[in-house]
């Protein structure tokens, strides 16, 4: 079927078909984005903790504005070029702006590695800990499991119905057994190693039994031929006490708690939270220390006092209130560490104040060393990389941002396509790629204005 | 549209200009959000209304809005009108029976 009106306009609208077709998308699309963005000021109206500001990397997101921009003036460029029939010119524009959506994303990526490496952990008195996992010989991260030695039995439960607890210990609790996967001996004393084909064995066996009994379930205890070690990620376990773990499937496993401390390199101690900063737990002696207590209470006086000489008028009156000032509660209660031990007393920690304000404030973990904390479990209430469930502001961070970088890579895509596939209706047809090249830009200059609003929205305000 | 050839050469010129002008909002932008002004709800506003003059810059020049066949701008008013009411909507969370008078007024 042939399309009507792709080159000439439309009488009654004026207008070739795809431009009105475009600007009714552009509609729905406002709305889109305008709902996420009335969800962000919900979010920024409701939120209890200091809404960040300056927390992602200003210059990154700086360049990728820059990068929109450029991007945006040469796709109307590309279009003009096209309308005034200078082809080589065209294929040269869209080719640029291509290539800036190509950087855009790579940007992009560079920041959202970042954030998944760093890390932030919630102590019980309100402190924040941001900083890195230690990480191995290869550079590797080290996750944090829960880690349990001496386990000697297991005890699973296979329900005669069909059900989703049901024991499955070869994808539940074997891959969490730490070293060589030891054998087992059944009830019988029948000895067994636990994969898949054996275990389908006794399971048919426990549950005809069971279903001869007229019972619910069968319960089955499997005896280890030697003790073992367990490791687990607390997200891939269901619980654990002192003496047992309990696995996704229901499976108990009984055995000793080795550790389920939580190591972390610290580089920011956050005590806005905290009713007096300087109690706070990070400088307990079992973490930071006094030392790093000094140099944070050196900081926090530094800049209160350095506030209070800027905004004291003639008659020796605060003009502004200390409390009021976010900047202020940032700088003096939001410690950031740069090296593995405390500055020497008296070194004015306070110049550092305005490299800190612009360095990013996530994830570039080489080039310093941070002291490292070994936190005790009961002391953590929460902890996460910088990812969605942090808080409600990255979770609106990486909404808004992912569906305008999709946006960046659908728009890109169009683009590319319009350049690579479309050569012979440049050289027979013209006026109907320039259309097209019309529409797509559109779009891209949509994708540009969304960003507008979100660079200052995430990064600067 | 300006289908005009004459006008099209013309305005090369112009998205130049208007690219330049956007990368310097933006960096008075990022430059404005250092400066402490009394409250942060002024940082706040001067940043949006850079925003918007930036966005208003973009869909004028080079979205083509500043001519435009009146169908284009049918279909906009309402997407103006239903994007302000998403961002107005906030306002409707202070009717809240915590901060609501007339509920504690009710119980007297």
């Amino acid at each position: 079927m042939e399309i009507p009106y792709t080159v000439h306009p439309r009488p009654d609208t004026g207008l070739y078909n795809a431009k009105v077709g475009i600007w009714l998308f552009l509609a729905s699309e406002v709305m889109l984005f305008g709902g996420l963005f009335s969800a962000y000021i919900f979010l920024r109206v409701g939120a209890d903790y200091p809404w960040p500001v300056h927390d992602l990397d200003v210059t990154l997101g700086f360049w990728n504005t820059i990068v929109l921009i450029a991007s945006s003036v040469t796709v109307v460029m590309a279009w003009a070029c096209l309308k005034l029939r200078k082809f080589g010119w065209y294929r040269i524009n869209m080719a640029i702006t291509v290539l800036c959506a190509a950087v855009f994303m790579f940007n992009k990526s560079l920041e959202y590695s970042a954030k998944f490496k760093h890390y932030a952990v919630k102590l019980t008195d309100g402190t924040i800990l941001t900083g890195h996992m230690p990480e191995d010989e290869h550079g590797h991260i080290i996750p944090y499991t829960v880690k349990f030695g001496e386990v000697s039995e297991i005890n699973l439960t296979l329900p005669v119905k069909k059900s989703a607890v049901a024991a499955d210990p070869v994808h539940h609790v074997l891959p969490f057994i730490d070293g060589a996967a030891p054998k087992f001996k059944t009830p019988e004393g029948k000895e067994i190693t636990l994969d898949a084909a054996s275990f389908a064995e006794i399971r048919t066996a426990e549950i005809a039994k069971a279903r001869a009994a007229k019972k619910d379930s069968a319960s089955l205890k499997l005896t280890a031929s030697a003790p073992f070690k367990l490791a687990a990620k607390p997200s891939q376990i269901f619980g654990y006490t002192p003496t047992t773990i309990t696995f996704r499937d229901g499976t108990v496993a009984t055995g000793k708690l080795i550790d389920d401390k939580l190591t972390l390199l610290v580089d920011g101690v956050d005590a806005r939270g905290v009713a007096q900063s300087e109690k706070s737990l990070a400088f307990d002696h079992r973490y930071l220390g006094e030392g790093w207590q000094k140099a944070f209470v050196a900081n926090r006086d530094h800049h209160i006092s350095e506030f209070e000489k800027k905004y004291t008028d003639k008659n020796g009156k605060l003009t502004r209130e200390k409390s009021k000032s976010a900047t202020l509660q940032k700088e003096s209660l939001f410690f950031k560490l740069h090296s593995s031990t405390p500055p020497a007393q008296g070194a004015a920690h306070g110049e550092k104040h305005g490299a800190e304000a612009h360095a990013p404030a996530a994830g570039h973990g080489g080039g310093h060393d941070y002291p490292t904390v070994v936190l005790e479990k009961k002391d953590v209430t929460f902890f996460s990389n910088f990812t969605p469930k942090l808080n409600t502001y990255y979770a609106i961070y990486f909404t808004l941002t992912g569906l305008h970088g999709a946006h960046v890579v659908a728009g890109a895509l169009v683009l590319l396509y319009f350049l690579v596939f479309n050569g012979r209706m440049l050289r027979e047809d013209p006026e109907h790629l320039a259309n097209r090249v019309e529409v797509g830009g559109l779009f891209w200059h949509f994708v540009d204005l969304v960003w507008i609003f979100l660079f200052p929205l995430l990064y600067l305000l | 549209m300006s289908d005009n050839i004459e006008e099209i050469r013309k305005s090369v010129k112009k998205y130049i200009i208007i690219g330049v002008t956007l990368i310097i909002c933006t960096g008075l932008t990022v430059w404005l959000s250092y400066v402490e002004l009394p409250t942060h709800g002024l940082n706040i506003l001067a940043g949006m209304i850079l925003a918007t003059f930036k966005a208003a810059l973009v869909a004028l020049i080079f979205m083509h809005l500043n001519h435009e066949r009146s169908v284009i701008y049918k279909i906009l008013i309402f997407t103006v009108v239903f994007a302000l009411a998403l961002f107005l909507l906030f306002y409707f969370s202070n009717i809240d029976p915590l901060v609501f008078e007339g509920f504690y007024k009710h119980n007297e």
